[in-house]
């Protein structure tokens, strides 16, 4: 390509720089950055406070449930909680947008709650956790899945034990 | 937007930007070179540039988790640099000491020995998150002057 097309096809296309920040600037789909959690979905395994290598999540019992934290500020964006997350509860999202100013340093989080539930058999007090019911077979249907869920851990068991004898 | 209007009046003048690694792995130094040298990213059109001695410098930058080893020589190189600045704490490393942390090696977070103004998270943040960043800092240097 001779230097004559070159510089009509630069002037065609404009200037390469991106705009950002006197304009929307331009995202790759797939890029990983902020940690999301969707606490409907989350098993309350906490297997992504287990393997997050820079202790960016932390759960914390407290009365009304459990609540889940992830800290942006020491998350190193490596996606290892998502690919261990069994339901993808924690997802890393494409938003970058995290330059703050040090005042807002310690609300950078990304914030939780899995309430607590009474269960509908026996009426103890546990966490409205989502079953897991990935490796249950057969597939369980949804009405299934909801009644699961209405329950504590032990009667989800017996629920389980029950379906498979009938 | 408000904010894209300020940022155009104040881009008339230009900070200078100054560079302190503080053991970073050299990734968010990368980083910072790539929002500089690479036309697609171009922090001088904020009328930013990088200057080689801390004694030019308005807003400095500092990545890495600062190592017990070049703690004496970053904060001797940040007393040089000449009032008002505007400290900006580029990565997780400075910030919180990201993987880093609680190390015995690192003395992370920084704002224990320097004052932070603005800090932007990643590993390594994005250019487009570093210029995000050096626009608040500018913001806050006008205020300064
Ligand atoms: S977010 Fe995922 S990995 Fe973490 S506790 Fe919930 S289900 Fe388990
Ligand atoms: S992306 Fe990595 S560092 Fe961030 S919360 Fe998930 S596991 Fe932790
Ligand atoms: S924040 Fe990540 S990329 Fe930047 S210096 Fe620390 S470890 Fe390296």
């Amino acid at each position: 390509m001779n230097f004559l097309t070159l510089f009509a096809r630069n002037l065609w296309h404009g200037p390469y720089t991106d705009v950002f920040p006197f304009g929307p600037a331009t995202t790759p789909e797939h890029l990983r950055a902020r940690i999301t959690f969707d606490p409907k979905q989350c098993e309350g395994c906490r297997l992504c406070e287990k393997v997050c290598p820079a202790g960016a999540i932390r759960f914390t019992r407290t009365p009304g449930g459990m609540t889940f934290d992830c800290w942006h500020a020491t998350c190193v964006f490596c996606g290892t909680c998502e690919f261990y997350c069994p339901t993808k509860a924690v997802k890393q999202s494409n938003d970058w947008h995290l330059a703050h100013e040090q005042g807002e340093k310690y609300a950078q989080v990304e914030h939780g709650l899995i309430p607590n539930q009474i269960c509908v058999e026996c009426g103890a007090k546990a966490l409205d956790t989502s079953p897991a019911v990935s490796h249950i077979k057969p597939p369980l249907s949804e009405t299934e899945v909801s009644e699961l869920r209405a329950r504590c851990p032990k009667c989800r068991n017996k629920y389980l034990r029950s379906r498979k004898t009938s | 937007m408000t904010f894209i209007n300020k940022l155009k009046d104040f881009a008339v003048k230009s900070p200078w930007l100054y560079r302190i690694n503080g053991g970073s792995c050299n990734g968010c130094d990368v980083e910072l070179a790539t929002t500089a040298c690479i036309p697609r990213y171009d922090v001088e059109r904020l009328g930013c540039q990088y200057c080689g001695s801390p004694r030019h410098a308005d807003i400095v930058l500092i990545t890495g988790p600062l190592t017990r080893r070049v703690l004496d020589a970053a904060r001797r190189v940040y007393d040089e640099i000449p009032d008002p600045k505007v400290t900006v704490a580029v990565g997780v490393c400075p910030i919180s000491g990201g993987i880093f942390r609680e190390s015995y090696a690192v003395c992370a977070p920084i704002d224990q020995y320097f004052p932070v103004d603005v800090n932007v998270p990643g590993c390594p943040p994005r250019p487009q998150a570093i210029i995000e960043g050096v626009a608040k800092a500018i913001a806050i240097w006008r205020q300064r002057l």
